[in-house]
């Protein structure tokens, strides 16, 4: 049997029931961390924990519907920001093929690594659309602190959404990766997990 | 506990459009909404929904939606006015820092903006059952695969929601602290989260299996389960709607 390509786009059926799984359990990590009171979103661990088991193309659905969804339920402007989600799908899946998922530390590092990405392709989104700011307050007082001091919106905008974003993805990445571990070898084999877990 | 829902039923010429004249309306309007440079022609926009949406009866709700955005409006007015300043004219001083003009315009400029897309997309989502715009869509040609994936999260959320209740109900009966310092609420994530994401994957591992013995990979044209039929006049709504959208996009040109 031939190998299947990280980027095939010729998904299982179980691939494709991953999908509104991952939506679902996006919603449930929202929710969640509103019941704790935490200060993070948390709202992209199904679509991060989707592409650690399938891929890169499966988190990158994920990402799309969980947008278009949130969209249609919850917060029209939330469609925006589903290419957001989508790189955040796609990034993670690729680095958790390419064994970003081994180690703790690396699991912190890829955490790390998609909060930058999701602050990338937030930042001229945000620009664009809000001219820089993200309307959580402490990211919008650093861009006006920022804007004051003489930083250009782009700089001052992607910092507003980075101070966000990098407590938020790493701990995001970091739970998705602890349930990940935890996973009976079963499913983890039936997802096609081209993510690696160590021996252990 | 209901899972989160912005449609809300109703018998209106509105509900009862198709949804993707409606998509296209809403699409049309939001995008023009970015392009129209000046804030009292998004009000324009602004009143055209708000009179859809008021025949449709759910001003209400999208009143809450507009108020639920009220923080982010408030941030536009401090971190524009402050900091665009322009040719430099202040409209006010507070707390000894100076609101400039052009800055404040802009950011109801863009308070509209944020308003115009709300009301647009409003007029689809909240006259729209999720499940009905997947069906449409997948009559005009959109993957059968990807229309599964966004309607069965619909029939999934009741499901994981009641989850989430039994699970929250039961790690607290088992001691999880979900009060007391942000590391102790941290700590609570995973006792919390775990149980839920396991019993999901073995739901999709089920699902899977039931979708494959339907004849979910199958090749060939898919029939849907409940019609939606196209609306008489559908034409001439989604024309207005791209017409008002090349009109911005002219405006946009023109300044």
């Amino acid at each position: 049997m031939q190998a299947r390509s990280v980027w095939s786009l010729r998904l299982t059926t179980f691939m494709v029931a991953l999908i509104p799984i991952a939506v679902a359990v996006n919603f449930v990590g929202k929710y969640v961390a509103q019941v704790l009171r935490l200060p993070l979103w948390l709202d992209s661990i199904g679509t991060v924990l989707a592409a650690i088991l399938g891929g890169p193309v499966v988190g990158a659905l994920a990402g799309a519907v969980n947008n278009v969804f949130y969209g249609l339920v919850q917060d029209p402007v939330s469609f925006w920001y589903a290419v957001t989600s989508v790189f955040i799908g796609l990034a993670a899946g690729y680095l958790a093929y390419r064994g970003w998922t081994k180690t703790p530390a690396a699991a912190v590092g890829l955490g790390v690594a998609v909060a930058v990405v999701a602050a990338v392709v937030s930042t001229p989104l945000n620009v664009l659309l809000w001219g820089g700011t993200t309307g959580n307050v402490w990211g919008d007082a650093l861009f006006t602190s920022l804007r004051l001091s003489g930083f250009p919106v782009w700089i001052a905008s992607f910092l507003d959404e980075f101070v966000i974003d990098l407590p938020d993805k790493v701990i995001t990445v970091f739970v998705a990766y602890l349930i990940f571990r935890g996973l009976p070898e079963r499913l983890v084999a039936q997802a096609g997990a081209v993510a690696a877990r160590d021996a252990d | 506990m209901r899972p989160p829902s912005l449609y809300v039923p109703g018998s209106t010429p509105v509900h009862r459009a198709d949804p993707v004249t409606k998509g296209v309306w809403a699409a049309s309007l939001t995008l023009a909404g970015f392009l129209v440079p000046d804030w009292r022609g998004l009000a324009l926009l602004f009143l055209l929904n708000a009179a859809v949406l008021a025949r449709a009866g759910v001003l209400r709700r999208v009143a809450g939606l507009v108020l639920a955005s009220a923080l982010l409006v408030v941030t536009f007015f401090v971190a524009q006015g402050l900091t665009h300043a322009g040719s430099g004219e202040v409209a006010f001083r507070a707390a000894g820092l100076p609101f400039y003009r052009e800055g404040l315009v802009f950011a109801l400029t863009l308070a509209f903006r944020l308003w115009n897309t709300i009301l647009a997309m409003g007029v689809l989502v909240l006259t729209t059952r999720p499940q009905d715009l997947v069906a449409a869509l997948l009559m005009r040609g959109f993957p059968p695969r990807a229309g599964y994936a966004v309607a069965s999260v619909v029939q999934l959320l009741p499901t994981v929601w009641a989850a989430v209740a039994a699970v929250l109900d039961a790690q607290r009966s088992r001691g999880v602290e979900t009060d007391g310092g942000l590391g102790r609420r941290l700590r609570a994530l995973l006792p919390m989260l775990g149980p839920l994401v396991m019993a999901s994957l073995t739901a999709a591992q089920e699902r899977a299996v039931a979708l494959e013995v339907r004849g979910f990979s199958r090749k060939g044209p898919r029939t849907v389960f409940r019609p939606v039929a196209d609306m008489p006049g559908a034409l001439a709504v989604r024309s207005l709607g791209l017409a008002l959208f090349a009109a911005s996009a002219a405006w946009r040109a023109v300044l």
